[in-house]
């Protein structure tokens, strides 16, 4: 037995394993003609309210993005550095729970650095600052994104511009977006179903998904995007392991 | 000296560097009148703080060695360790925690929750140590104590409430609001010894009315009491509220924070207080212990004085009066003239003199009550040690050591400077566990081995400085490891047969890699095809095979070998010869078993104003280093990565060239990790 062969071996088993996650991926069936969700330069938006699981299908969204051999850059407005790091460990090890753990921890290894965590505070986190810090990092060659995940970033109508120029930014550097939005039990949505935070803003975003308890069940709901109106079987949100089923 | 461990506080102080926490010690035993002046850490009187006694301490502004001193405050006695800050010397600081009931955390008003304040908060709680918090250099420009206490909360995750408020803040710090008996506090006086109370000023009326609603809404969680005046508005005393704060500290469900300036001398006398009133006695603390002949039972510990011994060295000292041991009682009374035994190594020793320790100066005592901390003169031990009564056999629990990552050679320049440097080695490995040294086989040269680069360099001083011993050192090197990647078999037979006595053992069975442990020997044979004498001796051989890879000569970690097969010879086999084929057969195994090399990889955290993070995470990314984040906190910074420690030799240098010198790291252990083949490659040559 030679090196070469068993090196490639190696590398095999871990794409298989990383092949397998991504085909068990229950997102793969809101990606309908492309790979991605999301167009290059898209927005995409996760709503729900407070304590439903906004960050845990966000992780879920960047993982799966890590796993298709993307560099995502996740932005954190209310957590640092270690709990976001906790949440992609726990989704992570619940997503391989049923695989090898040896060869999971090595996909696990594999995928780190192809992932970047920034925090911020709310009040000091602006368009411009992001824009800045990207481009420190990919002039330095330290790390430039295929995608960017922001969590936690109060959104609603009054930024329409800093979003626009985010927009802009994107399209340019040809990233996705996702966002987390956080909607209330006490607002009524909009004439065409549409949550107040997105009105007038709805434009600049080519996905949303909202989550919505109902009962002991969590259900996925497509807002926007290619599959809005497709019939795809049901996506429910697992309470247990916040995972997608 | 009082018996009543009512009135004792055991006390330590520990804090991120640079964040006073010696200054403040400083300014704490100026107020109990310990010492009649004060000198700055860095003063320009020359002097230096008092509890920094070591030369070189003074010299660069830093604590090493953590001293133990004791001050008196409204009748109670407070015994205060004063504990390192740089991550190098952790372990005085765990060490330090262990014989502590209570802790201040000193956190800086502008830096906030550091990288360090996070270890030590973790150190507390592996030992359980209630602690209230001071957020000092309100005086400095960007001080913000509630976005401290917030910190506090988020980032250590402990329900921290402001117990005062400041009254101005940076320039116009003034003094402080106490909440609880609602009053403006002033320190007046040269050295701010004179507390003024006066009225809260009418601007923060309403801002300290709000937050003592919130401290008596967090307060009421532990005390039925407050709970049913508040519900039946009733006039709620300050007592009701100091209980039910003391009640939540020691369940370290909720943290006091305290605010001021120790270098301005504000906010002191009211952090003393608390000291009496929220941290707990030495009987308010379950103490355990280990019984050793009862299969390593845990039995509690009771604060009796009159009970049997238990007492535990913690911390040795060579200083001018001989071999110092501080050591604290857990039960009974240690008394001079008494006979105790150390448990390690069931030694009598006769209890010459006692002494209560001042930094460098010291006071003798007859006796050390249970809950005490005192000093034991000349006598022969370990730290670490436990001691006790006759009649008793019981330890306190080891303390966690973590093991060395880095070492060095040294090589003495003259006869006299050999001698003494074996004899600063050997107190310095008995002081520090983390430290250690032995005389490499091959060159002959002495190795040092520590925690970081700083750590040796500081030893390396000491022994210069205090031992006249002159040493040269070599590089740094990192304490690589070898391991095995996969499952190989063996079948290995050991023969010599051609003249004289025979040797002959035959040894088969498989290695594999198994995680956390160093090595694991297993024994399958069945039917005595091994004779039973003789598998004591194949274990003796694979395991000698570990101190050196045959890879590249590192010691190896992580192999379980399972025997399960073998054969012997009526005449010729022996226990030589079955350690001999033991050797041969890990030798045969483990090239098939696809070594690699280990490296440690280090935790690093490094702070920085914000116009500087781009060159920082340059630095660590050119260091082989995996950045996993940044975090953005107003006008600071921090960028977390993980970098392995063979990369880091000089980043201090580098760092502060690179950010003109407004940027600190710190670094700590992380794991080991799998050299990359390239890298690897190049360390063989």
């Amino acid at each position: 037995m030679n090196v070469p062969f068993m090196a490639g071996l190696k590398e095999r088993e871990l794409t298989m394993l990383s092949d397998e996650l991504i085909l068990q991926n229950p997102l793969r069936i809101l990606a309908q003609k492309n790979e991605d969700i999301l167009p290059k330069g898209g927005f995409g938006a996760v709503l729900a309210r407070a304590g439903v699981g906004k960050t845990a299908l966000l992780v879920q969204l960047a993982l799966n993005s890590l796993l298709r051999g993307k560099k995502i850059l996740h932005i954190s407005l209310n957590d640092p550095v270690n709990k976001v790091n906790l949440w992609y460990k726990e989704v992570f090890y619940h997503l391989t729970k049923p695989h090898d753990a040896k060869t999971s921890s090595e996909l696990w290894e594999s995928i780190l650095p192809h992932r970047f965590i920034m925090t911020f505070k709310v009040d000091s986190f602006s368009v411009p600052k992001l824009e800045e810090r990207l481009t420190d990092l990919k002039e330095q060659n330290i790390f430039s994104p295929d995608a960017v995940f922001i969590d936690g970033l109060p959104i609603d109508q009054s930024q329409k511009e800093s979003l626009s120029n985010l927009k802009t930014f994107a399209k340019n550097q040809s990233l996705h977006t996702w966002f987390t939005i956080k909607t209330h039990r006490h607002e009524k949505p909009g004439p065409d179903d549409m949550p107040v935070q997105l009105q007038n803003i709805a434009d600049l975003f080519d996905v949303a998904i909202q989550l919505e308890p109902e009962g002991k069940e969590i259900h996925l709901k497509v807002l926007m995007g290619e599959s809005a109106n497709s019939d795809h079987p049901k996506l429910l949100l697992d309470p247990r392991t916040m995972l997608i089923t | 000296m009082q018996k009543y461990t009512q009135k004792v506080r055991n006390i330590g102080i520990s804090a991120h560097i640079d964040s006073g926490k010696t200054t403040l010690t400083e300014r704490i035993l100026f107020f109990t009148k310990r010492i009649h002046t004060i000198h700055d850490v860095k003063g320009k009187d020359g002097v230096g703080a008092t509890m920094d006694s070591m030369e070189l301490e003074k010299e660069r502004g830093i604590t090493i060695a953590s001293a133990a001193t004791y001050c008196e405050w409204l009748e109670h006695e407070i015994n205060i360790i004063d504990t390192p800050g740089h991550v190098d010397f952790t372990i005085e600081v765990e060490r330090s925690l262990r014989v502590l009931d209570g802790a201040i955390l000193v956190l800086c008003a502008v830096g906030g929750v550091q990288s360090q304040s996070i270890t030590v908060d973790q150190q507390m709680r592996r030992y359980k140590i209630p602690f209230v918090a001071f957020v000092n250099k309100c005086d400095r420009s960007g001080a913000n104590p509630f976005r401290i206490t917030d910190q506090i909360k988020e980032k250590l995750g402990h329900n921290a409430v402001a117990m005062q408020m400041p009254i101005g803040l940076e320039v116009d710090f003034k003094g402080v609001v106490d909440l609880v008996t609602m009053k403006a506090l002033y320190f007046d006086g040269d050295y701010g010894e004179f507390v003024r109370t006066e009225e809260i000023p009418d601007h923060l009326l309403v801002e300290a009315e709000r937050r003592r609603e919130e401290l008596i809404d967090a307060a009421s969680m532990f005390s039925d009491e407050l709970t049913e005046a508040i519900l039946e508005e009733q006039e709620i005393s300050e007592d009701m509220i100091i209980a039910a704060v003391r009640k939540g500290t020691l369940a370290r469900e909720m943290i006091p924070v305290f605010m001021g300036s120790a270098y301005k001398n504000k906010g002191i006398q009211p952090l003393l207080d608390a000291v009496v009133n929220l941290i707990p006695c030495p009987s308010d603390v379950q103490n355990e212990a280990i019984e050793i002949d009862n299969g390593e039972r845990t039995v509690v510990l009771s604060s009796d004085p009159d009970a049997p011994l238990v007492a535990l060295a913690f911390k040795l000292e060579d200083g001018q009066y001989g071999q110092l041991t501080y050591l604290r009682v857990y039960q009974g009374s240690l008394c001079k003239g008494d006979t105790i035994i150390n448990v390690r190594n069931r030694k009598k020793i006769r209890v010459g003199r006692l002494a209560r320790m001042h930094a460098d100066q010291m006071e003798d005592i007859e006796t050390i009550p249970a809950g005490y901390i005192g000093a034991l003169f000349g006598i022969e031990c370990s730290s670490g040690d436990t001691f006790v009564s006759r009649g008793i056999n019981l330890s306190m629990t080891s303390m966690f050591v973590p093991e060395p990552v880095i070492s060095l050679a040294i090589t003495p320049k003259d006869n006299k400077s050999q001698l003494n440097m074996s004899k600063a080695l050997g107190r310095f490995s008995k002081e520090d566990p983390t430290f250690k040294t032995y005389v490499d086989d091959e060159t002959l040269e002495t190795i040092i081995e520590g925690m970081g680069e700083l750590h040796l360099e500081i030893y390396v001083e000491r022994m210069h400085r205090e031992y006249h011993a002159e040493v040269t050192t070599g590089k740094p090197r990192v304490a690589y490891r070898e391991a095995i990647t996969c499952r190989s078999e063996f079948n290995y037979i050991h023969k010599k047969q051609t003249g004289g006595a025979g040797q002959f053992g035959r040894v088969a069975g498989y290695m594999e890699p198994v995680a956390n442990t160093d090595f694991v020997f297993e024994n399958k044979v069945v039917g005595g095809r091994i004779p039973t004498q003789f598998i004591a001796a194949c274990e003796k051989g694979f395991k000698s095979c570990m101190a050196k890879g045959p890879k590249m000569e590192f010691p190896i970690t992580g192999i379980k070998v399972v025997l399960n097969d073998g054969a012997s010879h009526a005449v010729d086999s022996s226990e030589m010869a079955f350690q001999a084929a033991a050797r041969g057969a890990f030798l045969e195994s483990y090239k098939k078993a696809k070594p690699v090399i280990l490296e440690p990889i280090m935790k690093v955290a490094v702070e920085t104003p914000t116009e500087f993070l781009g060159a920082a995470m340059g630095l660590l990314n050119q260091r082989r280093g995996i950045i996993v984040g940044s975090q953005e906190e107003g006008p600071q910074c921090v960028v977390e990565a993980k970098v392995p420690l063979a990369e880091m030799f000089g980043f201090s240098t580098v760092l502060r060239s690179a950010t003109q010198g407004k940027a600190q790291f710190t670094m700590e252990f992380s794991n080991y990790k799998k050299l990359p083949q390239a890298i690897a490659e190049n360390l063989q040559k």
